[in-house]
């Protein structure tokens, strides 16, 4: 597997796996929005969802078995990319402007990303490990975002996630190599469009469950 | 029409790679606006070796904007601040009198400082070294137009192959990454057909070297396409990562 | 001592073939046992560097530049010529041949020449190979234009920056020799001498510039490939760094300098500005192609363009040159414009410009398609005048642009000093008094990947050769004398700098040994660049100390060298009593103000020899046999 370590560990290889990764959160968030949705529904709907979700049971585990791999993958590399980063210019520069490359989003991307990783654990432990036997998940759901200080904290997680995602989408397309004059217009709209539909996607739902139950 | 200003320069002034460094201020007065950038700092140049001390180290040559030997950082800009212009084609006129001018080396790890604003640039060559041509000795080529170039890829090379390996894109680069170079050679040859053959080995050589130098990663920050004197396009860096996909996952290279 | 140039006999056409038959060849074994140092990395140094290491010698490349790839051949616009007669217009190699023949107006060796026209198709199939992105036609195949001084289209280029992609791709072959462990790059050192054993170059001293270390090199063959001397004016297109000194020390060695006299000024650059003024910017020729020169008719119209009515204008080129118009070559263009200034009919500031009005081609061929022809031109005019080509005619000057004379080669290319060759701009060989557009990178390629491959090992395999390495004492004696000459420098510790000095210098000359030419000044030159170069011994202030990256050594080294090379260029001015190409003396002009040539006088080289600090230098004359061409007077009516 020599050749697959060089391929990989290289700086572009480092970058193909942040991208596809990358892609596969994407992908993920799409679904997992998808299912949230289902709380405009209603009570039913939305537990109904979370029934048939854990009714694909091994199926589910390889998901979820996989999304942690990914994790890893995309947490390692990134880190690894941003150290070597930061020691590819020991000085840095006394003044330091830009000519309109960088974004807000593409310039905090590891620092997003470190507050994902933050929030991710934060809300595995409120919702996906929480004890569900006496309960079901709307419950856990309607009852958290009862908190002001948990709705902050979700929508202010949700804007970090929608700008992380806001450069992380084309910027994934442009490592893979799908750059072409014809495409990249619509890929580079389509990548903010990601970026706001996750932020008010996910970002709404605190504040529509608030106020509804 | 021209007219004369005064301004502020605060240059970075390093003795040898081992100093520490340091900003120095200049006071400069009547600098026509029609001069260029390097035309300013040889002014400065005459006055200090006239006051008795050392000239600023700079590097420049053809002064035209082709050979890519000057560069410096002005106002935190590689090049300075207007688009697609090396920094001996940047004109005084482009500054009001009374401004202060940061100058400021290019800075990597890739490209240490020699002296004040020169630095090392020679890891390009290396880069180059790993890959960068096309293994045609001399007398063996064949009749010229034996092979049929399609207008439109001779073009995209073209605009590939106007680099001047400044280092600009490597200056401009929060991550001092060097991709944008790489990208532009790979890219000149992977679109002409006598540069398939050796695609794959160029592709994997030359991001290796790229590494081993020392560059930072892609963050398609996109500031070099920006800061890039010669206007070249991360599409380019988009054909990189795809003949490095193609060569690192279909290709007998490794 | 009698010059020899080693043509070869036989019918011009078949020469080189037989040359090449003839010629000793190194066994591929011994390849590897001889060291070739090669100085310079230009079109002519990289390519040789490449081409020679390919074949198995071992190669040491300098270069003054941090890169072999920032050479100043990048900076070639327009495109190189070959006799390839893609567009089936009616070239030939031997239409190439008569066209650098005529357009050098018959001061050029024959057999050279032609070689050069043979070997041009070779030089765009080996381009093409190395990736060299040729501007292409519909179909795919190579695209053709015509260029200044030529009726046909046998210019192949690169948009206009077709220099840079042969250099880029001259350099990718040295890369890759490189990589391959055959060449040993030496970047960032300039050559302060070359040393000579036993009557052979064994050898050359140089320093590292970022050090200051003085080093020795050995070799058994040494290359010069180091451009040409047209900063001894101070003002012209050449980069910063160009230089004399590399063939200057060693025509102080024994190598014969060969028609210093004969510069060219090139007829579109923009004018200059400014006293500041550090390097004048070349505007391609090719511009000329659609672009028309006029002035106002009545000298002192200061109105801007636009208000002047097509009627008031006088498109001086296109009147006195009907069958050639704009495309004249560039010393008729150059002296042209010239004359229109001196009656009062210039433009601009200064009154020091004429106009290259682009509104017919925009209107005839569309925005578009100038665009796309010149784009970068125009952006880069715009950059530096702040003003639109696309909207008002640009202005332009003849600037220094190349030097025809250099160091005298013979066919082999090797100089007056055994071991010494001398490739490109920095020889004599090609150009005659005058180069003509596209020929330059067509020179230095040839030089490099077709000629010097052959004619080294003829050398090489003829030759004996002693054992001298690093330790001899002919590199102890030479390594002495530049370490003088460097401390020389360094503790004069006068009063005015090194660029004061070389300014009033390039202006001395420009004045009086510049587009035309005339005895009384001439001879005032002489005695103001003695004057000058006596002050800059006594006066001139280097900063800095040896051992340190220190520009202002680097400078006042070459500029000491440019205030000898200076006088020597008016000495040959002043030999050559006639008026041909680049070298216009006025009392030799038809009754057109055309340069006259006087062929029963000065139908020779003129090669120097140096006699010492101080000294007249030795003239020596190499007779040119025309048997293939008739001698006429150019005419480009």
């Amino acid at each position: 597997m020599n050749w697959l370590t060089a391929a990989l560990g290289a700086s572009v290889g480092k970058k193909l796996m942040m991208a596809l990764t990358g892609l596969a959160f994407t992908g993920f968030l799409a679904g997992h929005l998808a299912g949230n949705l289902t709380i405009y529904g209603g009570k039913a709907a939305f537990n109904g969802y979370a029934e048939k979700l854990h009714s694909l049971g091994p199926l589910l585990k390889v998901f979820e078995v996989g999304l942690i791999g990914f994790a890893a993958v995309h947490i390692l590399t990134g880190l690894w990319l941003f150290l070597q980063n930061r020691k590819a210019r020991p000085v840095r520069y006394t003044l330091d402007t830009s000519p309109g490359g960088r974004t807000l989003s593409s310039r905090t991307m590891p620092y997003t990303g470190l507050i994902i990783l933050a929030f991710v654990a934060f809300h595995l432990t409120n919702f996906t490990f929480a004890d569900k036997t006496r309960t079901t998940i709307f419950e856990i759901v309607s009852a958290a975002f009862s908190s002001p200080i948990y709705i902050g904290i979700y929508v202010a997680a949700m804007i970090v996630v929608g700008l992380h995602v806001r450069h992380g989408f084309w910027s994934a397309f442009q490592t893979l190599g799908a750059n072409h004059p014809k495409l990249m217009p619509t890929i580079s709209a389509l990548s903010v469009a990601a970026g706001l539909i996750v932020g008010f996607g996910f970002g709404l739902l605190p504040i529509f469950i608030s106020l509804r139950y | 029409m021209s007219t004369s200003i005064s301004l502020t320069l605060k240059i970075w002034r390093q003795s040898n790679p081992a100093d520490k460094g340091r900003f120095k201020n200049y006071t400069v007065k009547d600098i026509s606006t029609d001069m260029s950038f390097l035309e300013m700092l040889d002014v400065v140049n005459e006055q200090l070796t006239l006051a008795g001390e050392e000239p600023v180290a700079f590097d420049h040559d053809c002064r035209e904007g082709i050979c890519g030997s000057c560069g410096t950082m002005v106002n935190g800009r590689a090049h300075g601040q207007l688009k697609g212009t090396t920094l001996c084609q940047l004109h005084m006129r482009h500054f009001k009198d009374g401004d202060t001018i940061v100058i400021e080396p290019f800075r990597a790890r890739a490209f240490p400082v020699i002296k004040d604003l020169v630095v090392d640039r020679s890891a390009f060559d290396r880069i180059i070294q790993a890959g960068g041509f096309i293994s045609v000795n001399t007398g063996s080529a064949p009749e010229a137009n034996t092979l049929l170039v399609p207008p439109h890829n001779a073009e995209k090379a073209m605009d590939a192959a106007a680099c001047i390996g400044c280092g600009g894109c490597v200056a401009a680069c929060p991550n001092a990454s060097a991709m944008l170079f790489v990208s532009a050679k790979v890219s000149q040859f992977a679109l002409l057909p006598q540069g398939r053959p050796e695609a794959a080995r160029r592709a994997l050589g030359m991001v290796r070297s790229m590494d081993t130098c020392g560059f930072g990663n892609c963050s398609n920050h996109r500031e070099c396409e920006k800061s890039c004197p010669k206007e070249i396009a991360i599409v380019n860096i988009a054909r990189l990562n795809r003949e490095y996909v193609k060569a690192s996952f279909a290709s007998p290279e490794s | 001592m009698r010059l020899d140039a080693k043509i070869p006999a036989g019918p011009l056409p078949q020469k080189w073939d037989l040359y090449r038959f003839e010629t000793k060849l190194v066994n591929p074994a011994n390849k590897r046992k001889y060291d070739i140092i090669v100085v310079g990395t230009g079109l002519a140094g990289a390519s040789a560097s490449a081409s020679l290491a390919e074949l198995g010698y071992n190669v040491k490349t300098f270069c003054i530049q941090d890169s072999p790839r920032r050479a100043h051949s990048i900076a070639a616009q327009g495109g190189i010529n070959a006799a390839k007669n893609y567009p089936n217009d009616g070239d030939s190699v031997f239409r190439l041949f008569y066209d650098t023949i005529k357009g050098g107006d018959f001061r050029a060796r024959e057999a050279n020449v032609y070689r050069l026209a043979q070997v041009s198709n070779a030089i765009i199939d080996q381009c093409v190979a190395q990736g060299i992105p040729f501007a292409r036609e519909y179909g795919g195949l190579l695209a053709n234009r015509s260029f200044g001084g030529a009726q046909l289209s046998r210019t192949f280029y690169a948009r206009g920056q077709t220099g840079q992609q042969l250099l880029l791709g001259a350099y990718s072959a040295l890369m890759r020799q490189v990589a391959a462990g055959k060449v040993n790059m030496f970047p960032r050192r300039e050559m302060l001498d070359i040393v000579v054993a036993n009557g052979q170059a064994r050898g050359i001293v140089t320093r590292n510039l970022v050090s200051g270390e003085i080093e020795r090199h050995a070799a058994h063959a040494v290359l010069l490939c180091t451009g040409g001397y047209g900063n001894v004016y101070f003002l012209s297109t050449n980069a910063k760094a160009c230089n004399v000194t590399a063939t200057y020390r060693a025509y102080k060695r024994g190598a014969f300098f060969a028609n210093p006299c004969f510069t060219q000024i090139h007829p579109t650059c923009i004018p200059v500005h400014g006293s500041y003024q550090s390097k004048l910017t070349l505007m391609s020729e090719s511009l000329r192609n659609d672009g028309r020169v006029w002035v106002p008719k009545n000298a002192g119209d200061k109105r801007p363009p636009s208000q002047i009515p097509e009627s008031e204008r006088d498109y001086f080129l296109e009147r006195k040159y009907p069958s050639f118009g704009n495309l004249v070559p560039r010393d008729v263009a150059s002296r042209n414009s010239k004359e229109q200034c001196d009656q009062g009919k210039g433009v601009g500031a200064t009154g020091l410009a004429v106009y290259l009005d682009f509104a017919d081609a925009i209107t005839r061929d569309g925005r578009a398609s100038i665009e796309k022809k010149y784009g970068n031109l125009f952006q880069m005019y715009d950059k530096i005048s702040g003003q639109d080509p696309y909207q008002t005619p640009m202005m332009i000057y003849p600037a220094v642009h190349y030097t025809m004379g250099g160091l005298w080669v013979d066919y082999n290319l090797m100089s007056t000093l055994d071991g010494l060759f001398v490739l490109g701009e920095a020889n004599f060989s090609d150009h005659g008094a005058n180069r003509l557009g596209a020929s330059a990178l067509m020179q230095g390629l040839a030089d490099g990947y077709c000629v010097i491959p052959y004619t080294i090992g003829g050398y090489l395999a003829g030759s004996r050769f002693e054992g001298v390495g690093t330790d001899h004492a002919a590199f102890a004696d030479t390594e002495r004398k530049v370490r003088d000459q460097i401390q020389k420098l360094l503790s004069v510790r006068g009063k005015r700098t090194v660029d004061d000095f070389h300014r009033q210098l390039g202006l001395i000359l420009w004045d009086h040994c510049g587009m035309s030419r005339n005895n009384a000044g001439l001879e005032k030159a002489r005695t103001l660049i003695q004057e000058l170069r006596e002050e800059f011994w006594k006066n001139v202030l280097v900063p800095g100390t040896e051992s340190d990256f220190n520009q202002s050594l680097e400078k006042a080294g070459r500029v000491a060298d440019f205030l000898e090379f200076g006088e020597l260029m008016v000495i040959d001015a002043l030999a050559r009593q006639e008026s041909c190409g680049g070298h216009f003396n006025e009392a030799y002009q038809t009754e057109e103000n055309e340069a006259r040539r006087d062929d029963a006088n000065f139908c020779h080289v003129a090669a120097w020899e140096f006699a010492g600090d101080g000294k007249d230098p030795n003239f020596h004359k190499e007779p040119l046999v025309f048997e293939n061409v008739h001698l006429s007077q150019r005419s480009y009516k």
